[in-house]
This record gives C-alpha cells, sequence and structure tokens, in this order.
C-alpha cells in the first residue's frame, strides 16, 4: 500500500484502522511502514480517505506473499479460497481429512494481530519435519517449505504477514511430542501464535484428547469449531 | 481458516455468540450443477433467522463460504434442525461454548463429527492489546479490525460523538465474513467505556 503524500490532509483515519500499526503520522502527513506494512489492504478498503490518497500499489516479488497471508479478499492460487487458511475440519465430513486416530494441529503465527515475519515458520517447521509431521497439501505455509527438513524459501523469510497457518496432522500417539515443540519454540518466538487442536468425536460423544491435552499442562478453551456431520460426498 | 474458533471472552458473553459456517468441500461438492444453488439456499436459511450479522449477498455467488452470526441458541437449533430437513449435503460448523453445541447437536438429534480445539495465545503476549479489546479484534476471523480502531471509538463514545450501536457498526464494516458480533461489541465498548480494561 502506499500514501500519496502530496493529497494526504493528515485526517489520521488510515492510522486507526491499520491492524499491525505500521501507519503514522508525521509532519501532518500519513507514512507507512514499509517493512512493517502486511499489504492487508485494510487502510484501502475500510480508512474512508477523504481525499483517496491511499492506493494498491502492484507489488513485485518477493513483497506480494505478503497479500495471501494478510489480505482477505485475496484468494491464494493454492487454496483457491479467500483468506489464508484451508477447508481443515470444516468439511472433514466430507474429505476424511482427519481419521480416527490422528490429530490435527493448526498453529496461527502473528495471531492475533501483531503479525509476523515468514522466518518464523522455521522456528517450528524445522522442529516439525524432525518429528514426521504431515503438513496440510493445500496450505499457503506447506507451499513454501523447500525441503524435507522444514526450511522455507530464504528470499521471502523478510516478508511480514498477518499470519501464517502452519497445518499439520500426526497420529495420536506423536502429539505429546508436537505439544513439546510448542513450549519450545514459545521461548523464542519474537511474536504470538495461536494454536488449535482438530479431533475426531468418538462414537459415545467424548473427546478423549481433551483430559490428555490438561494433563501435559495446556488449557483447552471452553469454546470451540464443530463440523456437525451434514456434509457428504 | 481457523475463523472463529480463538473468540476472546467469558463464558456468559460467549453464550450469546454462534458463528455458523457453510463450505463445500473442494472437487467434491462443487463439480455438481446445482451446488451454488444449495449454497444460496443455505444463505437463505441463515438470513431467514435473523443472523445479528450474515456475509453479505454479493459474496454468495462466488464465495465457497457462507457465514453469519446469531445471538441465541434457540434461533440457531431452528437453524439447524431446518438444514438437517432440507438435507443439503454442505458441511455446516458452528463456532461457540463446546456445553451449548453438545446441547443443539442433542436437540436437533445429529452426531457432531469433528472438533477444532482452542489451545489460546502463546508467546509474546506483552505485545497484546487488553483482554476487553482482543474480545473485540477477535471476533473478526481475519484479523482485520485494529486496536487501535476500538481504543478511538471508546473516545469518541465518551465525548459523546457517537453511540455505542454506531460504534459497533463502525467496527464490524473491516469483518467482510459477517462473522462480526455487533451485539456482544454492544456489551463490550460499555464495559470500555466505563474504564474497565
Amino acid at each position: 500500500m502506499e500514501i500519496k503524500a502530496d493529497l494526504c490532509i493528515g485526517c489520521g483515519q488510515c492510522v486507526i484502522v491499520c491492524p499491525v500499526h505500521a501507519i503514522k503520522l508525521k509532519d501532518n502527513k500519513a507514512e507507512i511502514n514499509q517493512d512493517q506494512c502486511v499489504e492487508c489492504a485494510v487502510c484501502y478498503r475500510d480508512a474512508e480517505c477523504p481525499v483517496k490518497a491511499i492506493r494498491s500499489k502492484r507489488l513485485k516479488w518477493p513483497r506480494i506473499i505478503r497479500s495471501p497471508f494478510s489480505n482477505v479478499i485475496t484468494t491464494h492460487k493454492v487454496t483457491g479460497i479467500p483468506g489464508r487458511g484451508t477447508e481443515e475440519m470444516k468439511t472433514n465430513d466430507v474429505t476424511n481429512r482427519y481419521s480416527l486416530g490422528e490429530i490435527g494441529i493448526t498453529i496461527e503465527i502473528g495471531r492475533p494481530g501483531v503479525g509476523t515475519y515468514l522466518r518464523n515458520i522455521e522456528l517450528f517447521t524445522t522442529k516439525l519435519s524432525k518429528i514426521g509431521v504431515e503438513y496440510e497439501k493445500e496450505s499457503p505455509v506447506t507451499a513454501i517449505i523447500i525441503d524435507d527438513k522444514g526450511h522455507i524459501k530464504e528470499y521471502i523469510k523478510n516478508e511480514k504477514v498477518l499470519s501464517a497457518i502452519i497445518e499439520f496432522k500426526v497420529p495420536n500417539s506423536k502429539i505429546t511430542d508436537v505439544l513439546n515443540v510448542i513450549r519450545e519454540v514459545e521461548k523464542k518466538i519474537d511474536t504470538v501464535f495461536s494454536v488449535g487442536i482438530i479431533t475426531r468425536i468418538m462414537e459415545n460423544g467424548d473427546i478423549p484428547i481433551i483430559n490428555l491435552l490438561s494433563e501435559e499442562g495446556f488449557k483447552v478453551r471452553k469454546n470451540i469449531k464443530a463440523n456437525m456431520g451434514l456434509g457428504r460426498a | 481458516m481457523t475463523h472463529s474458533l480463538h473468540r476472546k471472552g467469558n463464558i456468559e458473553d460467549l453464550k450469546r455468540d454462534y458463528v455458523i459456517l457453510a463450505m463445500f468441500a473442494a472437487g467434491i461438492n462443487d463439480k455438481y450443477p446445482d451446488s451454488r444453488k444449495k449454497l444460496i439456499r443455505i444463505g437463505e436459511i441463515l438470513n431467514q433467522h435473523n443472523p445479528i450479522n450474515i456475509m453479505p449477498e454479493v459474496a454468495w455467488n462466488i464465495s465457497p463460504i457462507i457465514t453469519a452470526t446469531f445471538t441465541d441458541i434457540e434461533t440457531v437449533k431452528k437453524v439447524m434442525k431446518t438444514l438437517k430437513e432440507e438435507n443439503l449435503g454442505v458441511s455446516i460448523v458452528i463456532s461457540g461454548l463446546l456445553s451449548e453445541i453438545q446441547n443443539i447437536a442433542t436437540k436437533v438429534d445429529l452426531n457432531l463429527h469433528t472438533v477444532h480445539l482452542s489451545l489460546g495465545i502463546f508467546g509474546k503476549k506483552d505485545l497484546l492489546p487488553s483482554e476487553k479489546i482482543l474480545e473485540i479484534t477477535t471476533m473478526c476471523g481475519h484479523h482485520c479490525i485494529s486496536s487501535y480502531s476500538v481504543e478511538y471509538y471508546i473516545n469518541l463514545i465518551r465525548e459523546e460523538k457517537i453511540s455505542v450501536e454506531e460504534a459497533a457498526r463502525k467496527l464490524a464494516k473491516p469483518c467482510v465474513c459477517g462473522i462480526f458480533n455487533p451485539s456482544r461489541a454492544v456489551q463490550i465498548l460499555n464495559t470500555l467505556v466505563k474504564g474497565i480494561s
């Protein structure tokens, strides 16, 4: 994004709406910190700039990669859906992406609202790859992992995005290893991340992983997402 | 997208906050000529039950997802009963309290298939705004709502330059999916205006 300084009247509306606080007023003109800007385009859509000084500029590689990880309107060419995630458990009643005996994990780096450099993905993926997790093929993050050691493309590491979701699954027996990675990375990462655990419901309605997570010292929040089982192939 | 999973709030507030999402499985549900018609029918059902927010109709014709937000469990039960009766075969996901969703499934006679649980936030939590502000900003699944916006509207409300309801409506604008709950936002703003963070 860019703001035309010759048009800007310094009203500050764009400063207020920027989710990552990348816009500041300087000498009564709004300026975008291009390193911090994640190209979410919220300023362009929602600031209601009275002089239309906010412009969506044509992005070049590698900066263009910020957009699908940040701009809700951008459809990623890998997932085919708007936003930075995938179908994950939302269509599991049709796809059986997560079977009984498997646990899905979503680690959303940068959420909520802080953002992340893509280099932070490697903090997790180099460790997760050693465990032998199965990355979600349709995920935008999986698309930038270049080897079986979990490295990502070097020239995109310093691109900042609103959030990046590592999606993968493991057999039930490996969940403790994944939780150890989460504990380890939490100590060294320079941003926040939100973690989700996906599991099938047992026939009797039980969700046994909740007890396991509790025993491991992880608190499961009371609000969840539930696939209601109405989908069919 | 993990969309509505990480909404913050206490139990009582979350009892008034339900997101319903309908989604095609790509390459499976969307290959039939009547697929789009089914998804739009779901949009109509959601709309007929007076959601507090819903994805704009213009998006129903292009998006693989339709979303809407409700504030009471009884309405959600009615929506689910209708969706079950119409048997459209499209995946439906509800976000809300586990106990309440189990209640819905029992009353409508549905078997929950898969759940997505939240373990919350980790890492540099000192970078985050206050818990109450997060209750508002996390209502946008793509996190398009700035904490500065919330602070800005709190000040305008205190200065009596805008009503709480209008501020909630303005805050909902960046959430293009229609999962922001303006009714909850009014309650949270009222608390924040009184100076409770």
